[in-house]
């Protein structure tokens, strides 16, 4: 290395080193605590005895953690097919060339800005039997029923996926929105030069192009999923009966109500073990494919 | 394009003071009071909100007037993650000098051994214990020694809207219900409401799932002769919730919203369905109380939920006051606190408008508390009310309760299935 470039690094370093204190602080020294809260007898007091891997064991054998993993990965299968396809649809829609442009991508950005409980309580407000917006509308078009859009253990899912569609799906968009963007329009301008349908040149040039940020999207939008936690607590609380409590909750509920650190800690490893393996697959198949 | 760059400069500058502003108020509003000069400053955390928290700051400012050796700092904190923030505090040495506790998290206190015992400081300060409710007192005490002042207890009773339940002709002139306490008498009161009321009424305002499904659970279940879901051992309790009586009680409650249909499906909020006149009945929290005589044009009476099954038992909770113990304790602080709570305890006549039982007998017994409507009607309640098994699990065991009984509530699972799962969940979390 040569002696202009090192200086050159070496001046980056007063930037960097705000953040990277913090980072250490807050991300880093954590997860080295988390792995030895996991292998202690922990409550929210104080350190108690050491147990080994006595709670990864009792991990494996719980139930509810497997239930509970499985609500998480449902709600991650769920939603990724269903947002990528969705955030590619509004993102073409608001690539139009209309007068509408603006109203489109401002309308399908906005919910991203709220807060989760924002979207919760206006979740709750319009999906409540009796007197929300939703089962009235459905009622003044002639459908005679009263959905239970919260407590039925199907249509929670439901509306747990729609809400939290329509919430972040505006990141989403914004995604493909500049990749879409960034297709150079020789490509668009030869095509039709050559007689391609509008179908052909999406077929053959859009979504091709769009194939490395929706990868992006993918990835993201999994290791998000995996986290959800805080739509599912205001919304359903977990319920009907634990039905759509997912991980993060019930780890949630040992730390604190059980006043089980330890064990909680052990259960966050677990899933950070499993959004690693995740990404690193993700990761790796990007490279081959781009080899 | 300038004036668009302004605007949006602006707005987050405005954004970042809004946010700085509430950020730092907060800062401020937690730590620092004016302490008048010459006093001890005590720090009290409470978990109260509404009601609750306007009338115990009205105790906590008659004696800050009272008397100038100390002040109280209240301080009001976030119910839902009240523990949480006590707990953690409690770990790291910066809690406060007073905490209100319910008492089935006592146990989980006593058992970490972050509160003090009161019985050496009682005696200085002079607290007369056999002023205060036995059941209730008996709720606190752990190895025959006191861990904390109850300041009340709060159980699930009945309210009706005079109105309503009058129009179906349905109380005597005295005022009581015509009604047989037995369980088909009860259910013939509701289904003589349901085909009384005026079109848009309903008879019963309750929730399908959650925890006040529970709690009424717990109410039937004692009043089946039900007492426990495991033994009071603090730490190794065992599993003895009576199946039979938790089945038959469950059996008579889903009979409400499926067989009567007495009780409309998932209420998003049956607070207000009573408050608004839409319903003729509530069973709820004495908490409520407050709030129902505070709303115009609502009639109320409130009664102890009926004894139908023989035995007398509601489910109730208490809140108490703790003095949080530390490596180093300050006697004078100790003092001063234990002094405040037994002056919070006697000033019940001001708690008990928000609708709870003074803890003391004698404020009971007070013509302050007898003057007001309806609490000597249900503070009969406090002597027979079934408190939750006193053990370090009560919480868990309480979302345990909670989760499974939904799924008997929401027909999930048959009351025998769910029960089943119960004693799975809970044999597991105390290791039985």
């Amino acid at each position: 290395m040569n002696k202009k470039a090192w200086i050159q690094d070496m001046k980056a370093i007063p930037f960097l080193l705000p953040f990277l204190l913090a980072y250490l602080i807050f991300t880093i020294f954590p997860i080295f605590k988390g792995l030895e809260m996991s292998l202690y007898d922990w409550n929210l007091v104080r350190k108690m005895e050491f147990v080994g891997l006595e709670n990864y064991v009792e991990m494996v054998q719980d139930p509810n953690f497997w239930q509970t993993l499985w609500n998480t990965t449902l709600f991650v299968m769920l939603t990724t097919p269903t947002m990528v396809l969705l955030a590619l649809g509004l993102s073409l829609l608001a690539n139009l060339n209309t007068k509408l442009k603006t109203f489109f991508r401002g309308s399908f950005f906005i919910p991203s800005i709220l807060s989760v409980a924002v979207i919760s309580f206006l979740a709750i407000f319009m999906l409540q039997p009796y007197t929300g917006l939703v089962n009235t509308v459905l009622q003044s078009i002639g459908i005679n029923a009263e959905p239970f859009w919260m407590a039925d253990k199907g249509l929670a899912w439901v509306s747990i996926v729609v809400v939290t569609l329509w919430w972040s799906v505006g990141f989403n968009m914004i995604l493909f929105l500049t990749s879409l963007q960034d297709i150079p329009d020789a490509l668009y301008e030869a095509s039709e030069i050559d007689g391609a349908s509008r179908w052909k040149q999406f077929r053959y040039i859009t979504l091709p192009q769009l194939i490395p940020i929706g990868r992006v999207v993918i990835l993201l939008q999994i290791l998000a999923s995996y986290k959800v936690f805080a739509q599912i607590l205001l919304i359903t609380g977990g319920g009907p009966g634990g039905a759509t409590r997912p991980l993060i909750q019930y780890i949630y509920e040992i730390g604190f109500t059980q006043n089980n650190l330890g064990y909680a800690a052990t259960m966050s490893y677990a899933l950070f073990f499993i959004l690693l393996i995740l990404s690193v697959i993700q990761l790796k198949n990007q490279r081959m494919e781009e080899k | 394009m300038i004036k668009k760059t302004f605007l949006l400069l602006s707005f987050f500058v405005m954004v970042l003071m809004i946010t700085a502003c509430s950020g730092l108020d907060r800062l401020v509003s937690g730590n620092s009071a004016d302490v008048p000069e010459g006093a001890t400053e005590i720090v009290m955390w409470n978990l109260f909100a509404g009601g609750d928290a306007a009338y115990m700051q009205e105790i906590v400012d008659k004696y800050n007037n009272s008397q100038d050796t100390y002040f109280i700092n209240n301080v009001q904190q976030e119910y839902e993650e009240y523990y949480t923030k006590l707990l953690t505090s409690l770990g790291a040495g910066k809690g406060p000098d007073i905490a209100v506790s319910h008492a089935h998290t006592l146990p989980e206190l006593v058992n970490l051994d972050v509160v003090e015992k009161l019985d050496s400081l009682a005696e200085k300060v002079g607290i007369d214990w056999t002023e205060y409710n036995k059941n209730i007192l008996e709720s606190t005490m752990f190895d025959n020694q006191h861990y904390a002042i109850p300041i009340d207890t709060h159980p699930h009773i009945f309210y009706i809207n005079n109105e309503l339940v009058g129009e179906a002709g349905l109380l005597n002139d005295d005022g009581t219900l015509k009604m047989d306490k037995t369980p088909s008498g009860y259910r013939d009161f509701f289904n003589t409401l349901k085909n009384e009321l005026p079109e848009g009424k309903f008879p019963f305002a309750f929730v399908t799932a959650g925890v006040d499904s529970f709690r009424h659970w717990w109410s039937y279940y004692s009043q089946l002769g039900g007492e426990h879901i495991v033994t009071e051992d603090l730490e190794n309790p065992t599993y003895v919730l009576d199946t039979e009586k938790a089945i038959e009680a469950a059996e008579y409650m889903l009979k409400f919203w499926y067989e009567d249909k007495v009780i409309p499906l998932n209420l998003a909020d049956f607070y207000s369905d009573f408050q608004s006149g839409k319903a003729a009945t509530i069973a709820t929290g004495v908490w409520s109380t407050g709030t129902w005589e505070n709303t115009e044009d609502l009639e109320i009476t409130a009664m102890p939920l009926p004894n139908i099954f023989g035995e007398k038992g509601a489910w109730g909770g208490s809140h108490t006051l703790v003095i949080p113990s530390y490596e180093e304790t300050d006697p004078v602080k100790q003092k001063g606190a234990l002094e405040f709570m037994n002056y919070a305890a006697d000033e019940g006549a001001i708690w008990a408008k928000a609708g709870h039982i003074p803890a003391k007998d004698t404020v009971v017994e007070s013509e302050a508390f007898q003057e007001m409507p309806y609490r000597e009607d249900y503070a009969q309640t406090a002597d027979y009310i079934n408190f939750m098994d006193r053990t370090i699990y009560a919480r868990a065991i309480n979302d345990i309760m909670v989760r499974n009984l939904d799924l008997i509530w929401t027909k999930e699972v048959t009351p025998e299935e769910g029960f089943q799962l119960v004693e799975t969940e809970v044999k597991d979390l105390i290791a039985d």
